[in-house]
């Protein structure tokens, strides 16, 4: 289970997230939607201490984490418990496809070389990159890169798996690839909180949306409700932008 | 006068005598300064206070002066440093127990790390920022990231450039005879001191000095091939 209390994060003067409140259930899948600016990469950064919160508490599992006396102890601890999914994939690039999938279990979880091969060769079968362990990233396609990117945090095994707009930096014949591994993998009851802009994708896999719009959530709950019949004005005027966008995208 | 060729085969001979300390000066100033190189960039990039400042100023002075002036200044400032700290705190040890390719090293160290330094950093700097995140994000501490992701990856976009450094650290070797250190430089001369053939004996070293260089080189292009070898394919 993962609890945000009242985070807050300002850069300089410019205040980014005022007071998010969020709790999410194991195995719950989170989509996070709103407008460009509106903080959603932020959070996520948060929640994976790559931005630092000027105030509140996040606690992921059995480990809380006050944001204003954090020491590096905390910061390392919290950061195991979570694994990041980055739209530009940030895949180690002097790193083969499985060896980008082992770094974390040899390195950071100490796990035997033999096993943490298996364990990596397993996830990798598990996204469709069986036949790519030795290829580097340069050598990959975008959306084989984001398999990889996936991979990575799985085998992990964290408590929440955090996908920043996973698909948007890809051609569009690739998305589909992308959004297909993450699919199974949410049905296998990972936990999940996802920033995307793919509505129809986001309705089908998520059974916890969040709108955000200016640092704040505006409003949250399930996919129906919200997509269906959103309580506040600028939830409704975003979903009609992005929905005709989206027609208009046809 | 006439140039004469064989003295030149000869002088090559005898100058191998000294190849042992031109390549200990070299690797020993090289290797301690890539260490002292990559503790600066990392104060300087990270800002680590109190070291910060000093890390500047050390490599403003060092590159602001040179080669020549620090081995100097270390020849005959740090014997008197020594010998007034061991005189103060009643050591036995004498500064004369220090040979004197032991100023060489110091100096020749000092010099290259400053000049490390700046390559180590372009380096670092030039690691896209999303390799760190990466690397935090599945849990990594701020060393185990700069070990395993960023410092190769640093070093391969700086290969080139510690190569040159090497280079330059080679033929600065020969400033080592200033000191009374018999370097290939230095044994040329004594080798021409007994029939005035100095040009044929410096002929001699540049040759030495080149097929070195053209060794260092051609390492560096062998080894920048297999590192870069990731950088291959480039799909996406
Ligand atoms: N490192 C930073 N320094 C200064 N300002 C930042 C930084 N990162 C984000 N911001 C600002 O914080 C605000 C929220 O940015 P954020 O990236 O979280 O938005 P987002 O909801 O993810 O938007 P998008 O949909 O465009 O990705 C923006 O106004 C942005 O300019
Ligand atoms: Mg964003």
């Amino acid at each position: 289970m993962i609890k945000l209390s009242r985070i807050s994060k300002s850069f300089g003067k410019n205040q980014v997230l005022k007071d998010i409140t969020l709790s999410v259930e194991k195995g719950e899948v989170v989509v996070i939607l709103g407008p460009s600016g509106s903080g959603k990469t932020t959070l996520l950064r948060c929640l994976n201490y790559l931005e630092r919160p000027n105030d509140g508490t996040i606690a992921i599992g059995d480990y809380t984490v006050d944001c204003k006396h954090a020491g590096k102890k905390d910061i390392h601890q919290l950061r195991q418990k979570s694994a990041m999914v980055f739209q530009h994939y940030n895949l180690f690039k002097h790193k083969t496809a499985l060896e980008n999938v082992m770094e974390g279990l040899v390195i950071v979880q100490k796990l035997p070389k033999e096993e943490a091969r298996k364990r990596s060769v397993e996830v990798l079968e598990k996204v469709g990159l069986g036949a790519k362990l030795d290829a580097y990233p340069s050598q990959l396609s975008g959306g084989q890169q984001q398999r990889v990117g996936i991979a990575r945090a799985l085998a992990l095994n964290p408590e929440v798996i955090l996908f920043d707009e996973p698909t948007s930096a890809l051609d569009p014949e690739l998305v589909g690839e992308v959004l297909d591994v993450i699919r199974k993998i949410a049905n296998e009851g990972i936990t999940m909180i996802v920033v995307t802009h793919e509505m129809s994708f986001a309705r089908e896999v998520s059974n916890h949306v969040v709108f955000m719009d200016g640092g704040v959530i505006v409003e949250e709950g399930k996919p129906n409700e919200l997509f269906g019949a959103p309580k506040e004005e600028r939830t409704k005027q975003f979903l009609k932008r992005i929905t005709s966008d989206w027609v208009y995208n046809i | 006068m006439q140039l004469d060729f064989s003295f030149i085969g000869t002088a090559l001979l005898s100058l191998f005598k000294a190849l042992p300390n031109t390549l200990l000066i070299t690797a020993v100033s090289v290797l301690v300064g890539f260490l002292i190189g990559t503790a600066v960039a990392l104060i300087r990039i990270y800002r680590v206070p109190v070291l910060h400042p000093i890390a500047s100023g050390y490599v403003l002075f060092v590159r602001g002066t040179p080669m020549l002036m620090h081995l100097l200044l270390i020849y005959f400032g740090l014997p008197m440093l020594i010998d007034s700290i061991a005189g103060a705190l009643g050591w036995g040890f004498r500064s004369t127990a220090i040979p004197l390719i032991g100023f060489v090293y110091i100096s020749f160290s000092i010099t290259a790390g400053a000049y490390m330094s700046e390559v180590v950093r372009a380096g670092i700097t030039a690691v896209n920022r999303g390799q760190l995140e990466a690397a935090y994000s599945i849990g990594m501490t701020t060393p185990q990231a700069l070990r395993r992701i960023v410092m190769p990856q640093a070093l391969a976009v700086s290969l080139p450039n510690l190569s040159n450094n090497l280079i330059g650290m080679l033929h600065g070797s020969t400033l080592a005879f200033t000191v009374s250190v018999v370097e290939i430089n230095a044994q040329a001369q004594i080798v021409a001191a007994s029939n005035w053939k100095f040009l044929e004996a410096y002929i001699a070293a540049a040759l030495l000095f080149w097929g070195m260089t053209i060794l260092i080189e051609r390492g560096t292009a062998l080894l920048e091939r297999r590192i870069n070898n990731y950088n291959r394919g480039g799909v996406a």
